[in-house]
């Protein structure tokens, strides 16, 4: 059997893609390394989800290598299942986006300009896109619609060209405490934004709305609410969806890719013969595929004759910071502790911004409680002021004191991670995964501005939390990339020297290959990815349709 | 200082003594050897139980079994065999500390012993991660959901006033 088309990986990057062809009418295969899950699947459990990652492979059958440059040019080797650091996200239908906090900002015209707009930065490769925020607008307002974002629209110095002139769906209710952010914004002369988030507040979409449990973002959603790519699509079309299949190689000859080779639970290796074939295995998996899946036409890799595959990888770059709240008043203090509503609230004040007469381009920065995982947030209070190691009574007070008459408002930074030559993908050559196949090395290096601009915005939030009388403020700003916010790799470009894909995310060098996950990305804007990712892949979609519909016409 | 590794260090010996302690732990006694010489058997279980306690006294209180949930974790296929080593041999280190000082294991020293004998290994690089780690699980028993069997009707949350998020889960992963 040919299918019309096959998928590699069922996240947001892959399917949408499924969503839009099967629903016109093609023959669609999903191929998804992970276990299909429903809402009735997932729960609280903070062991397994979090502690013991039941939806990541074990280590120790699947790692990563990561290759990490020092500023002085040095790269220290970590193998990931000796030192507990991996880059997975979600092995499962619908991947990572089950897991999501649906946290989402479109990126903002100039966004698609980096080069242009901001001018290059010595040691990046900074290019523009290849579209434009106008050739994506449709698709986000269409990701809004279909998958579901709630929020609302407020008048802002950076608010995006919108269709539409509000979301969707209203936002979600919040936390009465943050009337007192706003107010602490409002003194600041900064705007306060409502966060837009990827969950419904209400039942929409044959999906019941969000029932406000307090555990959101690391976890499936057990009401459907949250727009994850299995809840908003997968369970709402009829492509075919084979799980556990693991696709280690792409067979192709010199202009087309001819099967996918896949591996079943058992594993008893199958393949997939289709038209056009669409890879979305989360950015770093998918060139990983490319690279293992070398031929005599592509040596190098598949569609890296260029030598471009796996290159200029990107993460979001920023960091974190919290502060600590304890208020006298009483009900004040009640609202605080309140817990299951949402805090919900952005700032975008500094997505451009000037300092000694140059123009940076600066970032969002998200606020949100503290996870309420009870195991990480008691975990948090190990040491002491002077960070001594405490145990005993001395430890069990501070936990009791902090866990129930405090709370913690936590930010988070969102700013470029500026794409270089020592920032990519590659396959290693020691280490193999269960299934024999070379793992994926991440080779890793954070650019100094990143830094400076993420420093720049964190120490804005900072103001914000003095502003409203916190305690312990704290702020993270490193080179530490965010397994969860991972780019590029695969990126799009009308050059075929300098990128992968064309402006379609077709590879330049084959005729039916197509890259959709975020690997496309040549800067990744200073947002969390997902809605982009997403509304991309809508994008493609309406492209593969009238390409297959010539295609079967002809 | 590790009186056990102090004259002799040959790889084929660490081995040994690994494959020594993953076999026996939990399961009979480790050998505390000061220098070369016999000092006698230290019953793990006995070991694991009174260092909680001493780390978290809550556990006593609130009944946390944390002692089998450590034992749980020691067998789990999800806890890298690097940590589950790493635990095995604190048990054995702090026992040579406690040799060391005060002539007996562990478990036979007074409480203010056990306390000097904890704070000395804070100050070893080893020692501090080994309670970093030893008080993780400890916490992590105290605190999950009851279905582990370790945190008893949910005591762990109601010290803590905590609100568990639903559904909570009908099976126990571990």
């Amino acid at each position: 059997m040919i299918y019309d088309i096959c998928i590699i990986g069922s996240g947001v990057g892959g399917a949408p893609i499924a969503y839009e062809l099967s629903n016109a009418g093609f023959n669609v295969v999903v191929l998804e390394k992970g276990k299909d899950y429903k809402e009735e699947d997932f729960n609280k459990d903070e062991l397994a989800v979090c502690r013991r990652e039941i939806f990541t492979p074990p280590l120790k059958e699947e790692q990563h290598v990561i290759n990490e440059r020092d500023a002085d040019g040095s790269i220290m080797r970590y193998e990931g299942s000796k030192y507990n650091w991996n880059f997975w996200n979600g092995s499962m239908v619908g991947g990572s986006s089950n897991l999501m906090s649906g946290f989402f900002h479109r990126m903002k015209p100039n966004d698609f300009k980096l080069k242009s707009v901001y001018g290059e930065i010595d040691g990046a490769n900074v290019v523009d896109w290849p579209i434009s925020y106008e050739d994506l607008e449709p698709y986000y307002a269409e990701v809004e619609k279909i998958v579901g974002v709630s929020g609302k629209i407020v008048k802002h110095r950076f608010l995006e060209p919108r269709s539409t002139p509000d979301f969707p769906y209203p936002a979600l209710a919040v936390n009465g405490i943050t009337k007192y952010f706003d107010e602490a914004c409002k003194s600041l002369a900064y705007e306060s934004i409502p966060t837009p988030r990827a969950i419904l507040p209400l039942n929409a979409l044959g999906r019941q709305g969000c029932s406000y449990s307090n555990f959101c973002g690391s976890y499936g959603c057990a009401t459907g609410a949250k727009g994850s790519a299995r809840a908003a699509l997968l369970q709402r079309c009829s492509a075919t969806i084979i799980t556990e299949a693991f696709v280690h190689r792409l067979e192709s000859n010199d202009k087309k890719v001819t099967k996918a080779h896949y591996y079943d639970k058992n594993r008893i290796s199958h393949s997939v013969d289709a038209k056009i074939f669409v890879v979305a295995a989360q950015a770093i998996e998918s060139s990983r595929l490319l690279l293992n899946s070398k031929n005599e036409f592509f040596p190098n890799g598949l569609a890296n004759n260029s030598g471009q595959v796996g290159k200029n990888l990107i993460f979001s770059a920023g960091g974190v910071g919290s502060g600590r709240f304890t208020f006298e008043s009483l009900s004040k203090q009640k609202e605080l502790m309140q817990t299951g509503l949402f805090f919900n609230r952005s700032l975008q004040d500094w997505y451009e911004y000037e300092e000694n007469d140059k123009k940076y381009k600066g970032g969002t920065i998200d606020f949100l409680f503290e996870h309420a995982n009870i195991i990480s947030r008691a975990t948090k209070e190990f040491y002491d002021e002077n960070g001594e190691l405490i145990w005993g009574e001395k430890l069990s007070a501070k936990i009791h004191k902090n866990l129930t008459t405090s709370r913690v408002l936590t930010f988070e930074v969102f700013n470029d991670w500026l794409p270089s030559d020592y920032c990519f993908v590659s396959v290693d050559e020691k280490i193999k995964d269960k299934f024999d196949m070379p793992v994926g090395a991440i080779n890793l290096y954070g650019h100094p501005h990143d830094i400076k601009v993420g420093t720049h915005l964190a120490n804005k939030a900072v103001k914000v939390l003095q502003e409203m009388g916190a305690s312990d403020i704290y702020m993270s700003i490193s080179s530490s990339p965010p397994p969860n916010l991972v780019a590029g790799g695969c990126r799009f470009g009308m050059d075929p020297k300098t990128s992968v894909l064309d402006a379609n995310c077709k590879a330049h060098e084959l005729q039916n290959l197509y890259v959709t996950d975020a690997s496309f990305m040549p800067t990744g804007g200073s947002v969390p990815y997902t809605w982009t990712i997403y509304a991309n892949s809508f994008r493609v979609a309406k492209h593969l349709v009238s390409r297959l519909n010539a295609l079967n016409n002809y | 200082m590790s009186l056990y590794l102090s004259d002799v260090c040959s790889p084929m010996f660490l081995k040994t003594r690994r494959t020594f302690l993953k076999s026996t732990f939990c399961t009979t006694a480790l050998i505390v050897l000061p220098k070369s010489e016999l000092f006698g058997a230290v019953p793990i279980l006995e070991t694991i139980a009174l260092v909680q306690e001493d780390l978290f006294p809550s556990i006593r209180k609130l009944d946390i079994n944390s002692s089998s949930y450590l034992s749980l974790i020691l067998h789990h296929s999800r806890v890298a065999d690097d940590e589950k080593e790493f635990l095995r041999n604190g048990v054995q280190w702090l026992n040579e500390e406690a040799v060391f000082h005060y002539k007996h294991p562990y478990i036979k020293l007074s409480s203010s012993q056990r306390q000097n004998i904890l704070q000395i290994i804070s100050k070893q690089r080893w020692g501090d991660n080994w309670i970093y780690t030893m008080l993780t699980y400890i916490v992590e028993a105290t605190l999950s959901d009851p279905i582990y069997g370790a945190n008893r009707d949910g005591a762990g949350w109601k010290w803590l006033e905590h609100i568990p998020g639903l559904p909570q889960p009908k099976e126990p992963y571990l």
